[in-house]
This record gives C-alpha cells, sequence and structure tokens, in this order.
C-alpha cells in the first residue's frame, strides 16, 4: 500500500464521487425552492422602469449640474442682499467712529473737502464745523507735504 | 431546453414559475455537487444551493445575456460557498486547518461518504488546499470546465489558473504520497 502511494499520480485515480445525497434529493429540491420563491415574493419592476433604466446614468449628471447650478446662483442672489442688510443695521455713529478710527486718510480726499470747503456742510454729515475743517486742512498744509 | 428559451419564458409572467422549475431541473446537480464539494456536508450544501436558486429568481431579470447563464449561477454558487467558510471561521474563531480538520473528520465519518481509501484520500488533500485553489482544482479536474470559462465565473487570469491548477495537483500527489 505505501509503495502504491509513493508511486502514484492524479491520474491514476478513477473519478469518482465519494458523496451521496439522500434518495429522491434531486426530485424533491426544484419543489422546495419553488415553495420558497413563493415566499420570496418576486415583484416584476414595472414597464416604465426597465424604460428608464438607460436614462438613468445619463440623468444622474444632469441633476448633479442642475443642483450646483441652483445652490450657486442661490448665493449669487442672496449675497448683495446680505451686505445691504448688514450695513442698514449699522448706526450712523458706528460708521463715523469707524471711519474715523481706522479709515486711512489720502491726499485725494482731502482735496475733496477743500473743492467743497465753500459749500456749508452739515455739523451732522462731517460732524465738525466748515471753519474746523479748514483750520484742521491749515494746520497740515498741504502744499509743503512731498508726495 | 436552451438558456435563451428559458429566459424568455421567465421574462413572461405566465410562464415565470415553468420556466424556473425548469432552470432548477437542468442545473441543480451542477451546483449542488460544486457546493458540497466544498463544503462537504450534505446540509449545507443542501442549504446553500437553495440559497443560491433564490438568488438566481430574485436577480434573474437583472441578467445581463452578455454572460452565459450557467457561468452566472456558478459565480452565485462559488461566491455563497466561499461566504460560507469565511463565516464559519469567523463564527468559531477557527484558523484555516481547523476548518479542513473538522470537514477532514465529516470525510471520516459521515455515513454519505463512500469511496476507497485512495479516493477519500484525494478528499482530504483537497482540504489543505486554499479555498479559491480548491474551487480552481475542481472545477477543472471534476465539473471538467475549460480554464476560460472558469476565467469567467472566477475573474482571475487564464495564466493564473493554469498555475494554480498545476500547483494545486502538485501539492495533493504530494500529500497522497506521504505515510
Amino acid at each position: 500500500m505505501t509503495k502504491i502511494n509513493k508511486d502514484i499520480k492524479l491520474s491514476d485515480i478513477p473519478r469518482h464521487n465519494v458523496y451521496q445525497v439522500p434518495e429522491k434529493y434531486f426530485d424533491r429540491l426544484p419543489m422546495q425552492i419553488m415553495e420558497r420563491t413563493a415566499g420570496a415574493g418576486y415583484t416584476p419592476a414595472p414597464w416604465y422602469v426597465a424604460a428608464l433604466k438607460p436614462l438613468r446614468l445619463a440623468l444622474a449628471p444632469l441633476v448633479l449640474l442642475l443642483v450646483v447650478g441652483v445652490v450657486y446662483f442661490t448665493q449669487l442672489k442672496d449675497q448683495p442682499e446680505q451686505q445691504v442688510v448688514n450695513l442698514a443695521t449699522v448706526t450712523d455713529t458706528d460708521i463715523v467712529d469707524y471711519l474715523s478710527t481706522y479709515a486711512v486718510l489720502e491726499s485725494t480726499d482731502l482735496a475733496e473737502l477743500t473743492s467743497l470747503s465753500d459749500q456749508e456742510m452739515t455739523a451732522e454729515f462731517l460732524n465738525v464745523s466748515s471753519k474746523a475743517a479748514e483750520e484742521e486742512l491749515e494746520y497740515y498744509q498741504l502744499n509743503t507735504i512731498d508726495y | 431546453m436552451e438558456d435563451k428559451e428559458l429566459l424568455e419564458k421567465f421574462a413572461n409572467p405566465d410562464s415565470r414559475n415553468l420556466a424556473f422549475n425548469q432552470l432548477i431541473r437542468k442545473y441543480q446537480q451542477k451546483i449542488y455537487w460544486h457546493i458540497r464539494k466544498m463544503v462537504i456536508d450534505h446540509d449545507d450544501a443542501d442549504d446553500l444551493t437553495q440559497e443560491v436558486f433564490i438568488k438566481v429568481w430574485k436577480n434573474l431579470e437583472n441578467f445581463r445575456q452578455d454572460a452565459q447563464l450557467y457561468t452566472w449561477i456558478y459565480r452565485i454558487a462559488t461566491n455563497e460557498c466561499l461566504t460560507f467558510l469565511s463565516s464559519k471561521r469567523k463564527k468559531f474563531f477557527l484558523p484555516l486547518n481547523d476548518v479542513a480538520a473538522e470537514l477532514t473528520e465529516k470525510i471520516d465519518s459521515s455515513p454519505d461518504i463512500g469511496g476507497d481509501e485512495i479516493q477519500l484520500k484525494l478528499q482530504k488533500a483537497l482540504l489543505r488546499l486554499p479555498d479559491k485553489q480548491r474551487l480552481v482544482f475542481n472545477m477543472k479536474y471534476y465539473d471538467e470546465l475549460k480554464y476560460e470559462e472558469i476565467s469567467a465565473i472566477l475573474g482571475t487570469s487564464v495564466g493564473a489558473l493554469k498555475a494554480s491548477y498545476h500547483l494545486a495537483v502538485k501539492k495533493i500527489e504530494e500529500f497522497i504520497k506521504q505515510d
């Protein structure tokens, strides 16, 4: 036996099926499966599902593009309104305070102010009298400043 | 009945059940034996065979006819086998060798497994192989499928399948020569 095993090749072994099934197993199996398929409840898809199936792939990128477009334009539209609303809530005093603290005064601003010197600007608008503004301008002596 | 005719009948609600019954009768033995050689136990093979055909029933409508029907059913059966063996290992925290040992024990003790000593030894040798290599061996050696057909079922290249089969034969012959 040992000698036979040492020389044996796969091709020497007969292709015999060593497994067995219960009697009439393959006669009963289709019926058992069919009973289970009744429980599985096959529901065929309606005709329009099958008809729309090839369109699904094509529609997906279009829908995505549409959503992106709508979101983009909605945001674009909302943005200026939001700014207007925000500015409207700021009081004049706060705006003047902000400008006097952070705004950089440039020569063009001063030149513009000079051109307005003959007009009586309301104290409410400039928060200074025209005389005080003139004095301030004289103090800086624009002509002597080298730009 | 040809597969094409079966599929046409299945598409018709009036003849669906009849067509599916014929489909089961046509493929049940091939699928059952394919599964049985992998899981060894009859009850497991019976459960898995039924599961395979339930999946075929549920998905046959989506079957694309660019593949052959039996290739598609074989693929479902193969996946069921691999999932079953994998979950068996995970469920009982068993390493590969312990599952092989358990199945080997079934070969020795099960009343519905018979054959002479060398044939039983061949079955035990097969259990030493990794699952996928055992699948390749069974499909080539027992089911006598072509490499191209096995390739379509497993999604593996023909070259890799040839190498896997020849390595399996070598391992089996070495195992049989032992003792």
